[in-house]
């Protein structure tokens, strides 16, 4: 007869708010890997997905997503000319409220330079990409736009073309692609006082020296980057020197982009959700222990019993460690399930990677064990005439 | 009694060192017994009866003198006796104040534990386990827990338990101690019953003196010492 059965089977109630508990705690350290895992893996998504080899940023900065970035609108052009570059396209991502339905909503616009990008790099869950160089739009659905919903954004109208779900910026926001024409649009929007005054203040004051601007406002372009894909065989280091030689430009490989992101833009908060994680993965580490242990001292009494009985030492040893094996078995599906559950239902994206859960499930088994090994020393101290007292 | 007895304590002390002073909870006690007797053993409280039935039971080496069973030497001081955990299952039964039944398991399930532990296969032990609670008049509380059993049902199923391996010596320390008059008197009664059935050697502490009838004798402790051992049965037994 199975006796860690038996004892589970009459203590049901018990056993199950264990594992319920055992589950919560693990369910919690997986979120908080999860989160760290989601919010690197947001992070990257444009960056892995665009599809460019070399960014093109202003020069003497890293920019689009470490630093500001911001080139001449047709610097394009002049990069297209380089020896070795298939591609070229203009980027351009800031963030932009806007109200729908009432509600104020938040989205990061990405501007695509249609037509020699429609979007064809990301998926699309519902609708079609852009078909016209002005006034659609794809949003993600955390944005809460539907499709064929139409929002203003500056001084015109958009109509959403296209839905896709799960790209976001690094700070969560949904992505909403536009043509680059139209996001630069956006992004100049100033209310018409401030262009007066502009013209103001440039009437009366001396005249710059450059003469830079043409116009009677000063603007930054609002191009932050050029994406380039490279021809096959190409040679990178002389193409990014050649780009460097201009000196109005800094050349990053994605590589490098990748490597801002994660540690220098986001460092602290990863650090951050990491100490977090191992502070949750020590407590669930320590409590999960502390459980298998006293569950083994309860039974100190049944275990004199049993050698008074003539047990084998192998016999409780058995016990012991199929009752902790059973107790973080359960414990772990549960935590499976409900993560599945409830993660996806989050503001930020829970990534749950399976080698990740194969660790916790390493790391669970090491914990039942190691607790297990001390109430088995414990147990296999206790002399039968224990039961006498 | 004939033959050569089943146990034998010759010459046993136990001494437990309590801060300065040596507590002599045992005193140079010696004893035969053999297979069939019932043995009482009683005697003022902390007269040491207790720990000459932990120093049979092979529970705790004495710190003087040695135990036999069957002739052979199985516990002197220093001995480990966590190494004859299977020749204590195999020959003695105990049977204490308190049932201690495994409280998850059904009656059943309590007394087949000790014969599965001995390596009996599980439905062969559940079948003996059935016929010896039948036996002991607990047919119809196979299958309930210990917690739906009265103390005396609790008390027969941990006799039963003790039985299951068909052990040749008993020991049981005040088994009534906790049970009303007529259970505790049935209790002794089965144990007369079972030395006289299974030819096994009972030997039982008691402050009862209304069992004494039952006993083939009584052996009397006083600070740790046997005072008298009648050569004569107190009552004859067929
Ligand atoms: N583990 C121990 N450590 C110290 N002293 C002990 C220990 N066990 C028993 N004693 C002492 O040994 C003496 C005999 O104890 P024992 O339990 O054998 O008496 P007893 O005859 O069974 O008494 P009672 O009728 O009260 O059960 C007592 O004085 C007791 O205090
Ligand atoms: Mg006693």
């Amino acid at each position: 007869m199975n006796l860690a059965i038996k004892d589970i089977r009459f203590n049901l109630a018990r056993f199950a708010l264990t594992a319920l508990g055992i589950g919560f705690l693990l369910m919690g350290a997986i979120g908080a890997i999860g989160l760290y895992r989601g919010i690197v893996a947001d992070a990257l998504l444009v960056i892995d997905h665009i599809g460019a080899d070399l960014w093109v940023v202003q020069g003497e900065r890293v920019g689009p997503f470490a630093e500001g970035s911001s080139i001449s609108s047709t610097m394009d052009r002049r990069v297209e000319g380089v020896e070795g570059i298939a591609s070229v396209r203009r980027f351009v991502q800031f963030s932009q409220q806007f109200s729908f339905a009432g509600k104020v909503r938040r989205a990061t616009i990405t501007g695509l330079d249609y037509p020699r990008d429609d979007g064809a790099w990301f998926e699309l869950k519902a609708g079609r990409h852009l078909e016209a160089s002005h006034f659609e739009a794809i949003a993600d659905d955390s944005v809460g736009l539907p499709l064929g919903a139409t929002i203003r954004l500056a001084k015109d109208d958009y109509r959403i073309v296209g839905l896709t779900h799960g790209l976001v910026d690094s700070a969560g926001d949904g992505l909403l692609f536009v043509s680059i024409n139209d996001a630069t649009a956006i992004a100049s929007r100033r209310p018409s006082e401030q262009v007066l005054l502009a013209r103001e203040t440039s009437g009366n004051a001396a005249p710059q020296g450059d003469g830079a601007s043409p116009s009677s406002v000063p603007q930054d372009s609002k191009i932050a980057a050029v994406l380039v894909g490279l021809a096959p065989g190409a040679d990178v280091a002389r193409i990014k020197a050649a780009i460097l030689a201009w000196g109005d430009t800094n050349v990053l490989s994605s590589a490098e982009q990748r490597d801002l992101l994660l540690n220098q833009r986001l460092w602290r908060l990863r650090l951050q959700i990491l100490a977090f994680a191992s502070v949750l993965l020590l407590v669930t580490a320590i409590v999960i222990s502390l459980i298998i242990y006293m569950l083994t001292m309860e039974k100190l009494h049944q275990i004199a019993l049993l050698k008074l009985l003539g047990a084998r030492n192998s016999a409780i040893v058995a016990m012991i460690l199929q009752q902790a094996g059973l107790i973080g078995l359960f414990g772990f599906g549960l935590a499976m399930l409900l993560s599945h559950l409830t993660f996806p239902n989050f503001p930020r994206r829970i990534v749950m990677l399976p080698q990740d859960l194969g660790i916790f499930f390493a790391i669970l088994c090491v914990i039942c064990l190691v607790a297990s090994w001390f109430g088995i020393a414990q147990a296999l101290k206790v002399r039968a005439q224990e039961v006498l007292s | 009694m004939t033959g050569a007895p089943l146990l034998s304590v010759r010459n046993a002390a136990r001494h437990y060192q309590s801060g300065e002073t040596v507590v002599r909870a045992l005193d140079g006690a010696s004893l035969e017994a053999h297979a069939g007797e019932l043995i009482g053993i009683m005697g003022p409280s902390g007269s040491g009866k207790s720990t000459l039935l932990l120093i049979c039971g092979l529970l705790e080496p004495p710190s003087a003198g040695e135990i036999y069973i069957r002739d052979r030497l199985v516990s002197y001081p220093g001995a480990d006796l966590d190494k004859l955990r299977g020749f204590r299952r195999d020959h003695i039964g105990f049977v204490f104040q308190k049932a201690n039944l495994i409280p998850f398991l059904t009656a059943t399930e309590n007394v087949s534990i000790a014969l599965e532990i001995a390596d009996v296969e599980a439905r062969a032990a559940r079948g003996y386990a059935t016929q010896l609670l039948g036996a002991l008049d607990l047919g119809h509380r196979i299958d309930n827990r210990p917690s739906r059993l009265s103390g005396g049902e609790q008390q027969r199923v941990a006799v039963a338990r003790a039985l299951a391996n068909d052990p040749p010596l008993i020991l049981a320390d005040e088994p009534t101690a906790a049970l009303d008059s007529v259970r505790g008197r049935q209790v002794m009664e089965l144990f007369r019953r079972i030395a006289v059935e299974r030819s096994a050697c009972v030997m039982v502490v008691t402050h009862d003196p209304r069992s004494l009838d039952l006993f083939d004798r009584v052996i009397e402790l006083s600070d740790g010492r046997i005072l008298s051992e009648p050569s004569q049965p107190v009552q004859a037994h067929p």
